[in-house]
């Protein structure tokens, strides 16, 4: 499909909507300020961004909910209201679809390891091959 | 030579679905994949290309690279080019496997190019060089 310039540049302001996890426009809202019809809508939407609205839009909350995990300031009810899921049980299980594995559990897991892995993963993929095993060096060798 | 060019990167929003629509819809192979920490080091190369020029396909977790990334992506700047023998007809397979282009097959000088959106936060440019 061929997207225009205009009608890209209000799919990626919706994108940006769609990351505002305290103002939840619909998505028929979010259609029609882009002006285009709903069917339409999701289907550019998700053929530039590989995701549909309502997808990118939960991505967005359970980012939001790993990074307040991470900083330790809320307990996982807390989380859980903030970025507006109705139950902890809704909450729990879409989480763990799709982390893998629980709210407390990824806190555990996680603690401790915030400051390792922003250092580790710097821009440029050269700072990751610290990190291979041997026999990696070698077929990078070879090729 | 001593020094020379082998391998370059390419930030992606999610690794997995990176790896999926580079192999799958745009018909590169794999040739890396190894786990590092809770992210993986991914390569791929081109299915009829060198197997010694590889592309990383390196997560965009960095805040910097997160900014970067959008930024260029929000002005329809593409990422990185790969070139083609024919780009009408790698237009026309990519269209029907759902590939949304932001710039249709377009001749500019010497060089015809064409723009897609690679569904991981990249746009990206093909090019077919002058025959």
């Amino acid at each position: 499909m061929f997207i225009q310039g205009i009608t890209f540049r209000r799919l990626c302001h919706a994108r940006d909507l769609l990351h505002e996890i305290h103002d939840s426009i619909s998505i028929a809202g979010l259609a029609e300020q882009a002006g285009i019809s709903q069917f339409h809508f999701i289907r550019q939407f998700e053929a530039v961004f590989g995701s549909t609205p309502h997808q990118l839009r939960i991505q967005a909350r359970i980012e939001r909910a790993k990074d307040m995990l991470l900083r330790d300031e809320a307990s996982v009810t807390e989380v859980c209201m903030d970025i507006g899921f109705s139950s902890l049980g809704s909450f729990s299980s879409s989480f763990a679809r799709r982390v893998g594995m629980s709210p407390s559990d990824y806190r555990r897991s996680r603690r401790g390891l915030t400051q390792v892995q922003a250092q580790l993963i710097a821009p440029g993929c050269y700072a990751m091959l610290a990190f291979l095993p041997a026999e990696a060096f070698r077929n990078f060798g070879e090729a | 030579m001593t020094i020379q060019i082998k391998l370059t990167s390419l930030m992606v929003e999610d690794q997995t679905r990176a790896l999926e629509f580079y192999t799958t819809v745009l018909g590169f192979k794999k040739k890396q994949d190894f786990p590092v920490g809770e992210y993986r080091c991914i390569t791929v190369v081109a299915a009829e290309g060198r197997e010694d020029l590889e592309l990383a396909l390196e997560p965009n977790v960095n805040p910097a690279a997160k900014t970067f990334q959008k930024a260029l992506f929000d002005q329809g700047i593409p990422a990185t080019a790969f070139e083609v023998s024919d780009l009408e007809a790698e237009h026309a397979r990519l269209k029907a496997a759902g590939v949304a282009f932001t710039q249709p097959p377009t001749k500019l000088a010497q060089v015809s190019i064409a723009v897609f959106s690679d569904t991981i936060g990249n746009l990206i440019q093909l090019y077919q060089p002058p025959r």
